[in-house]
């Protein structure tokens, strides 16, 4: 462990961090946009320099590895005057509209203009890109508004192990692009969308989310993805009891800042109106149960035959007891007539470890059987 | 190999050498062979086939001789060791100097029957003997430019044949090698760098020995050797010369080099606009790696090295250390922050060496003669020998090596003649689009790192570029904005948008929109881009409006409204 001092705060950290990261854990705030606590260093934005004693320039932390004994200073007169200026640039070269602006309230580089009282540009507002690209369901980019932090390429290099984007062009021509400026779908792309996440402005944005809402609009709801074991942490952006975007909820998860596509794009479930929510029982079962006065018999044209089955035509709803309670006495009747062997239970890839411990627990030791499988051997 | 058939190697050369009454050297560097020099040596290499004299007189391939605006140069050196030179040599006057230093000899017996087109030269030839154009085309070796010159990088090139190992074995070429591996541990080399004072000749003059030194001490199983041949500054070819007319003193640096620091591979980092530097520097390494000299077990030590080229896609940014490390690596070339150092972790994250091609070339010869003879060449601070490339407006154009501190008035009004017609010098750009303009007030400044870092200029790689009196400043400054602006690679937003911006300012400026503040303004913003970017171009890439608004700010104040 290694001790500094930042902004008079005494600091212990490991060995390794950089200072900006230091900070950062210590609740001291200094400006960045390019960085990322889970990212390699870019050190483009120029905005996290401070000054450390000793040094006649101020340094920028993110690239200076904790040493012992720094004293680092985040705030001054002469950093406040660089970090006002470099604003003064990135704006010079992004629109400001912040007023109509589906990321006005989460957009860094908006909140850092607001907290240095960068009003507006004092350069005269030269635009290099204006490329806007709507070529996938999930995303769109809007070129106009990217700093070229290189979070988005980063992300998709070093987490995803993807690199379906760099850097095309040079200097003033930058931008970020697909392999000979493609489609996002001709690319390698697997649309888990974490460069969307990651994107400090307004550059990449949820489809979904489009002039659906800004910020303050949005109400945050914590839950747990569904989609399989891992069990990741997800923080659903919801307005008027409808999902807006999805995005990973940081706070102890498992999944740190990420997702993937299917927990990020595949909520839209959620609100479906064919979503099962309470279990069912076939008709002609509740029937001989006595549960429903109704003689029903399965029609003879199966349901694949017909167009959009309507599910309320073969089942009705019971409560969880009920059903719990068939098919416990089923399950008991079949072992009793023709033997344990007679069952098979078949888990899901979206349950966790332990509920398939549990699951094959229940098939050998409760009903008797070995015959136990799992989806994601299929 | 061994010592003796290297030296067996070298005497056979030698002795070869000595036969011929005279030795005819025609350049064949770039510039020359854009002048037609690729022309006059077939004429000249035609002519001495058809004279049937091959016995007597040889024609030589060779670099650089210097005085590039005359190309192409051929030199003719008799066997006493006169020599006379010749500019602006067309295949006419190629002819015209066969005629003169060929004799015609008869047709051997059993070859009578000569070819048509050797019976119709040698009837040009005939001819030609009785031209006297030849003698307007001397060259004076009495020149300031030449006398001026005092050559330790350059020894040799003009005299060797770049693409024979033999020639530069017989000019002494891989003795400081053999001498360094022999008899020379890497820290004595390492110190010899050192005592030496050498200096990186890439233009930021970090003390070489110091370099090395921190690569020998890293502890790492792997460490590389980079040359940096990335040579981009506008007007400058210093390195394009070395690696083109004797790529085998540059891959000799280079060795030694490894040897000090403990690398076994290295890479040469060649740009893609220099073809004829990067084929023959691959030509070198394949003759040396034929000969023993590169690979396993060198001149019989224990000391194992390979190299290899990797050529530059076009970036001028490339030619940043950290750039160029990503860009050997096969990633885009965009420069990241130091530390750490490439001496820590450059190639691969291994401690590796990056040195300018001037500095790695200038290295066999301190070593051969000893770092106190170097040392003794040059000012206090900046040791040795530097070398130009004098380009612009100027009646001398082309290569010199000076020794530091020579002052600017001699290298422009002695060795470069003067500006050429009726306009006056007015500054000299040195350091390329990061350096600056030292204006004629300043003339007389003692050319050397520190001086000119005190004029807000830079030494840079050697680009010396020649500005008249009739050019406008600011339309000059204009020009390396636009280049900077090109050539930012985008990562940092002050070097990516700061240049667009004072390119706009300037522009405004041009087209007479100017308005009363806006110098003020342009000095502001130039200041933001020096001291927020985040690599040394972006850091240097205003100084040409800093330096043109420091020595000719009427020039700009004349473009705002009285």
């Amino acid at each position: 462990m290694i001790t500094l001092t930042i902004d008079g705060k005494k600091i212990q950290i490991e060995e390794g961090t950089n200072v900006l990261e230091a900070a950062l854990r210590n609740g001291i705030d200094i400006p960045h946009l390019c960085y990322h606590s889970d990212l390699s260093v870019s050190g483009g934005c120029r905005l996290c320099q401070v000054e450390v004693e000793g040094y006649d320039q101020p340094v920028t932390s993110c690239g200076m590895a904790c040493a012992e004994g720094l004293v680092i200073q985040t705030q001054s007169e002469r950093l406040t005057a660089i970090r006002r200026n470099l604003i003064d640039i990135f704006l010079a070269d992004h629109p400001l509209d912040c007023v109509t602006c589906d990321k006005a309230g989460s957009c860094l580089l908006q909140k850092y203009a607001y907290e240095y009282g960068v009003k507006e540009t004092s350069y005269i507002p030269i635009y290099s890109k204006t490329l806007y690209q709507d070529d996938n369901p999930f995303f769109i980019r809007d070129h106009q508004y990217c700093i070229l932090c290189g979070r988005c390429v980063r992300v998709c290099d070093e987490i995803v192990g993807v690199h379906a984007i760099d850097f095309a062009n040079r200097g003033f021509e930058s931008h970020i692009a697909t392999p000979y400026d493609g489609p996002m779908i001709d690319s390698s792309c697997v649309f888990c969308g974490n460069c969307v996440e990651v994107c400090p402005t307004a550059a990449l944005l949820p489809v979904s989310r489009l002039k659906r809402g800004r910020e303050w609009d949005l109400e945050r709801v914590d839950s747990i993805c569904g989609y399989c074991g891992v069990g990741c942490k997800i923080e659903y952006a919801v307005k008027d009891n409808e999902i807006i975007y999805a995005q990973a909820s940081v706070q102890e998860s498992v999944n740190g800042s990420f997702l993937c596509t299917k927990g990020r794009y595949g909520w839209d479930f959620a609100v479906n109106p064919e979503r099962l929510t309470q279990p069912m029982v076939r008709r002609d079962l509740a029937y001989s149960l006595g549960i429903s006065t109704e003689n029903w018999r399965l029609p003879k044209v199966s349901p694949l035959d017909i167009d959009k089955p309507d599910v309320d035509d073969y089942f009705i709803p019971v409560d969880w007891e009920t059903a719990y309670e068939i098919v416990s006495s089923k399950l008991v009747d079949i072992v009793k007539e023709s033997g344990p062997d007679a069952i098979v239970g078949l888990a899901s890839a979206r349950c966790t470890n332990e509920e398939n411990y549990l699951f094959q627990k229940l098939m050998r030791a409760v009903i008797g059987t070995n015959n136990v499988d799992h989806c994601a051997r299929l | 190999m061994s010592r003796e058939k290297l030296d067996q190697m070298a005497d056979r050369e030698r002795e070869r050498q000595e036969k011929f009454d005279r030795r005819v050297f025609c350049c064949i560097s770039t510039a020359c062979l854009s002048a037609g020099a690729g022309r006059t040596m077939q004429a000249l290499k035609d002519g001495l086939e058809a004279s049937q004299s091959g016995d007597k007189v040889e024609v030589v391939q060779t670099g650089c001789m210097g005085l590039c605006s005359r190309g192409p140069l051929v030199r003719v050196r008799e066997n006493t060791g006169e020599e006379t030179y010749y500019a602006d040599v067309t295949t006419e006057l190629a002819e015209e100097l066969i005629a003169k230093y060929v004799p015609l000899s008869e047709p051997k017996a059993g070859d009578e029957a000569l070819a048509p087109e050797i019976i119709e030269t040698r009837s040009r030839l005939e001819a030609a003997r009785r031209k006297r154009t030849l003698k307007k085309h001397i060259l004076s070796q009495n020149l300031p430019f030449f006398t001026k010159q005092v050559k330790v990088v350059l020894r040799d090139v003009g005299y060797v044949d770049p693409e024979k190992l033999e020639d530069y074995l017989a000019h002494g070429g891989y003795q400081a090698l053999y001498k360094a591996i022999t008899e020379m541990t890497p820290e004595e080399v390492c110190d010899e760098m050192s005592r030496s004072g050498l200096r990186g000749r890439g233009g930021a003059g970090f003390p070489t020995g110091t370099k090395w030194t921190f690569v020998r001490k890293a502890e790492s199983d792997i460490k590389y050797v980079v040359v940096n041949g990335d040579e981009g500054d506008p007007g400058a070819y210093m390195d394009r010369t070395m690696m083109e007319d004797n790529p085998h003193q540059v891959l000799e640096g280079m060795m030694i080099a490894a040897y000090a620091v403990g690398a076994y591979h290295g890479f040469f980092y060649i740009r893609g606009e220099y073809p004829i530097a990067i084929d023959r520097i691959r030509r070198a390494i394949r003759a040396a790696r034929r000969a023993g000299i590169l690979g396993d077990s060198i001149l019989g030590s224990d000391f194992n090295f390979n190299a290899d080229v990797r050529i530059g896609a076009g970036a001028f940014v490339c030619g940043e250390e950290t750039a160029l490390i990503h860009s050997i690596e096969g990633k885009r070339g965009m420069p990241r922050m130091r530390p750490p150092y490439p001496a820590t972790s450059g190639l691969w994250g291994k401690p590796t060496v990056i040195n300018n091609v001037e500095t790695m070339a200038s290295v066999p010869a301190i070593l051969l003669n000893g770092a106190d003879w170097y040392a003794k060449i040059g000012t206090d601070q900046s040791k040795g020998t530097k070398v130009f490339a004098l380009a612009g407006q100027l009646t001398n154009t082309g290569l010199i090596e000076v020794p530091m501190g020579i002052s600017l008035r001699e290298i422009v009004y002695e060795m470069g003649d003067n500006v050429p017609g009726d306009a006056e010098f007015k500054a000299a750009q040195t350091g390329g689009p990061s350096g600056g303009c030292i204006p004629m007030s300043h003339v007389d400044t003692p050319v050397d790192y520190e001086r000119l870092k005190e004029l807000g200029s830079i030494m840079g790689s050697g680009g010396l570029v020649i500005i008249d009196s009739t050019t406008s400043m600011p339309q000059f400054a204009r020009f390396f904005m636009d280049f900077c602006v090109d050539e930012s690679c985008g990562k940092c937003v002050p070097c990516r948008v700061g240049t667009v911006q004072i390119r706009a300012l300037l522009d405004k400026l041009l087209e007479g929109r100017g308005q009363v503040g806006d110098l003020e303004r342009l000095e502001e913003v130039c200041e933001i881009v020096k001291s927020t970017s985040l690599c040394g171009l972006g850091q240097s890439a205003p100084n040409p409006v800093l330096s043109t608004l420091q020595f000719f700010r009427e020039e700009y104040e004349i473009l705002l409204p009285s």
